[in-house]
């Protein structure tokens, strides 16, 4: 139901610095909203952090905060099925 | 304080990473490769019509013919390739819609030209490419214009304004 993970990379700068801890609960569908920060399974790059800028019926739009962010540009929109859960609590690095 | 305890349990026993994946690209893009190499494809289809019409089909004119073939070939896939670098890493496409169609237009008269020696697709294939980087320039909030290439063929190209 919960579970806490180690932010690595920097898409997410500066809200979410590498480094940073997030406590994620699992959610279901219908559940996500957007500005919702999620984290997902992504069949090549494995589990990843990014924000809900859209939902449409083409699954969950997630975008970065910078402008090197792989993320919906590129990858797509997310499969909600792939959602793993959805950041409660953000721990920043002292 | 809590920051202090997971980071110390995480020592012990890592926790999963969520990636905040970013794609780093060098950012340096500049479609001059591209126009460079179309604008050679051109200028190697010019040569091959040259060298047909001469009547001298020996030896020395099967050479000459090769050559010209092979690097219209390297040069055409050159420009696809820079391309789709461009459009691939640069290009955002929820910013740049209408960039996919020309991309695959720009396909599509590069395999053009490599198949053939039809200069009007070679020159089309210029063309597009231009407005291609026209486009680019236009991202980057730097100015074009248009002047003919210093050099044979020398067909229009657009140059940044700098």
């Amino acid at each position: 139901m919960f579970q806490v993970l180690r932010v690595y990379g920097e898409s997410m700068s500066p809200e979410y610095q590498e480094g940073d801890f997030v406590l994620i609960m699992k959610i279901f569908r219908g559940k996500i909203k957007i500005g919702d920060v999620i984290v997902f399974q992504h069949q090549f790059y494995g589990t990843l952090i990014k924000g809900v800028e859209k939902i449409t019926g083409e699954g969950i739009y997630v975008l970065g905060r910078g402008e090197n962010s792989l993320d919906s540009r590129r990858l797509g929109p997310v499969n909600p099925a792939a959602v793993q859960g959805r950041v409660i609590w953000h721990i920043r690095r002292a | 304080m809590f920051y202090r305890l997971l980071n110390t349990l995480d020592k012990k026993n890592a926790f999963d990473r969520a990636k905040a994946h970013c794609d780093v690209p060098c950012g340096i893009y500049d479609p001059s490769t591209a126009q460079i190499s179309a604008l050679t494809v051109v200028r190697m289809m010019d040569l091959m019509i040259a060298e047909h019409a001469d009547h001298d089909h020996g030896v020395g004119h099967i050479n000459s013919m090769a050559r010209y073939v092979q690097v219209k070939e390297e040069h055409a896939e050159n420009a696809k390739h820079e391309v789709r670098i461009i459009w691939g890493d640069y290009f955002k496409k929820d910013k740049h819609p209408n960039v996919d169609d020309l991309v695959h237009k720009i396909m599509q008269l590069g395999s053009k030209s490599r198949q053939t020696a039809d200069r009007e697709s070679g020159v089309a294939f210029v063309e597009v490419i231009n407005e291609f980087a026209a486009i680019f320039w236009e991202t980057k909030g730097v100015a074009t214009k248009k002047a003919n290439a210093p050099y044979a063929p020398a067909l229009e190209m657009v140059y940044p304004d700098l």
